[in-house]
């Protein structure tokens, strides 16, 4: 097997030294890889993003970058290689224009002000984004403000992206146009994980479900796999997939084939029903 | 709705960089202009020159940076409003018996200001004002991060530029949760009487100081994410700078040292 881009082994992580916000939390993840994080509040999704992007720093355990397991002095280069964008883009954003905002972490990595330039330039056009580019970020909507943050991102260059309840803060149309974004940056080769409460959005996007509860990853597979475990969804709070539903009902009543494996999208269900070969989306 | 204007005043800072003809200036000059303008007028320290700066700064304000005068003006209220009383109790002396030139009777004491007082304090006033719309000129056309990179160049030592930057970040999340529990509380009708604001002002105080701890976490832990470790530093747009800006800028110096030779 290939070795992953990003470990985590077996982290464990305290904000007030009593209750463990990680307890023992191992991850391999792979590039190319959706990843999708699921859990209820609190699980400790967000403090595992911030380990592996080397802003906390796990009382025990170790994050394993390339093979090689990140010291003090590997660091930055951790969180050059993998970038957050956090769940509220108010706390992420710290310029007042938004080009001098993206600008902020190739900064940061001491590049030279040309090569920042093209990065900047670069995330702005790929983030749809020029247009405002000496505007203050503060006034954009919610949306805008969203496309801004994954811009900073992109500016870096992280092949690991980890989002942290992307779509928490947006309408539909926005939510829309993120999924369009994140069907690009998988095409592009990188490496996505992407907390989310949205079972549906993971079922037909994610190539891996990992769940989270209390500190710890209870189940960790295909979505399908995750998805059809009663046991799992019960302890993590979450209800499945309404597609899948779906699919069992219509396999009850003999109208999907038996032996068939869930599509992930209406459009490979309706491809099923057909009896066509489902559509290559997704997975 | 009070709180919305508030937030919306000092929110409008980087607004009014983003809007102003004056953005497009090389900061480092305006930060010289400025500065020096800044040091004339007090050192001048004479009504004639203050008043200069104040007139000159204002119809450049007005004429370069396309700011309506009604804003200008709105913005330079709360300013105002602090120079006009502290200029007051400059003026004017308690007393048990009538003295100076006016004297006003307030039962118990009288309030009084002599012709002196009351012109060394207007001095005074006009003279601050003149480095406050000094001081304007910057604040009101020049973004908060070329600020940074101005402070930077200058060699200021970078936790003090840092330490400014985020202070000013966090004056916006302080006015904006606390304008949002403010809001919370009216909903619930927490400013029905004087009592019930009393106790709702003491919770969102409490609540403020919660919000600010839980804020400045979020806000170091996204600057790390994305490798900060010291030394603020934005990619500026270049913006360079004119001749004649350099000249206008050395004539209305000369103007303003000539103003106040002559009412040596
Ligand atoms: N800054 C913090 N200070 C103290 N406790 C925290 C902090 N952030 C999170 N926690 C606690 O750590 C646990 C995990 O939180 P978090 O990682 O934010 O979960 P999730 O992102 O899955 O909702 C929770 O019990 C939460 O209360
Ligand atoms: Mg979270």
């Amino acid at each position: 097997m290939e070795q992953p881009v990003l470990q985590a082994k077996d982290l464990y992580f305290s904000y007030d030294g009593k209750v463990n916000a990680l307890d023992g939390v191992s991850l391999d993840i792979h590039a190319g890889e959706r990843i999708a994080v699921l859990g209820p509040n609190g699980a400790g999704k967000s403090t595992f993003f911030l380990c592996l992007n080397g802003v906390l720093t796990p009382a025990r355990g170790e994050i394993v970058l390339d093979g090689r397991p990140v010291d003090k002095k590997g660091r930055k280069r951790l969180c050059e290689r993998a970038g957050i964008v956090f769940q509220n883009a108010d706390d992420q954003i710290i310029a007042s224009t938004v080009a001098a905002e993206v600008s902020f972490g190739p900064m940061n990595l001491r590049l030279p002000k040309d090569e920042v330039a093209r990065r900047v330039d670069h995330a702005l056009d790929y983030m749809d984004l020029q247009a405002f580019r000496a505007r203050p970020p503060h006034e954009l909507s919610g949306g805008e403000k969203k496309r801004v943050t994954i811009a900073d991102i992109l500016a870096m260059e992280s092949e690991v992206i980890l989002f942290d309840e992307p779509a928490a803060s947006l309408d539909p149309a926005g939510e829309e146009r993120l999924e369009g974004v994140l069907g690009r940056l998988s095409a592009g080769g990188r490496t996505l994980v992407i907390s989310t409460h949205d079972m549906d959005f993971a079922f037909r996007w994610a190539t891996r479900a990992v769940v989270f509860a209390g500190g710890k990853i209870i189940a960790d597979g295909a979505p399908e796999t995750v998805f059809r475990d009663a046991e799992t969804l019960r302890r993590a709070h979450l209800k499945p997939p309404m597609l899948l539903g779906v699919f069992e009902l219509l396999r009850a009543r003999g109208l999907a084939p038996a032996d068939a494996a869930c599509p992930a999208s209406v459009e490979g269900l309706a491809a099923l029903l057909d009896g066509a070969e489902p559509p290559a989306c997704g997975r | 709705m009070r709180h919305a204007h508030h937030t919306h005043g000092v929110r409008s800072i980087d607004h009014l960089a983003y809007t102003s003809g004056m953005g497009g200036w090389n900061p480092a000059f305006k930060t010289a202009l400025a500065l020096g303008t800044l040091v004339i007028c007090l050192a001048a320290d004479r009504p004639a020159v203050s008043a200069a700066v104040i007139l000159a700064l204002a119809a450049l304000q007005k004429a370069k940076g396309g700011l309506a005068l009604h804003d200008y003006l709105g913005l330079l209220r709360v300013p105002l409003a602090f120079l006009l009383l502290g200029g007051l109790a400059v003026a004017c002396d308690l007393s048990r018996v009538p003295a100076g030139d006016w004297s006003l009777s307030l039962h118990w004491f009288y309030v009084c200001a002599g012709a002196d007082s009351v012109r060394f304090a207007a001095a005074l006033v006009l003279k601050s004002l003149g480095a406050v719309s000094a001081l304007y000129l910057l604040a009101l056309t020049t973004t908060a991060c070329e600020f940074v990179g101005v402070l930077r160049r200058l060699h200021l030592p970078g936790l003090l530029t840092e330490l400014m930057y985020l202070i000013y970040r966090f004056v916006f999340v302080l006015l904006d949760t606390h304008g949002r529990m403010r809001e919370a509380a009216g909903a619930r009708l927490g400013w029905r009487d004087f009592r019930t604001s009393c106790r709702s002002f003491g919770g969102t105080a409490a609540g403020l100081l919660l919000v600010a701890l839980r804020k400045s976490r979020a806000y170091y832990d996204a600057m790390a994410a994305r490798g900060y470790d010291g030394g603020l530093a934005f990619l500026e747009e270049d913006k360079p700078l004119h001749a004649p800006q350099l000249v206008w800028m050395a004539a209305f110096w000369a103007a303003l040292i000539l103003l106040r030779i002559l009412t040596a």
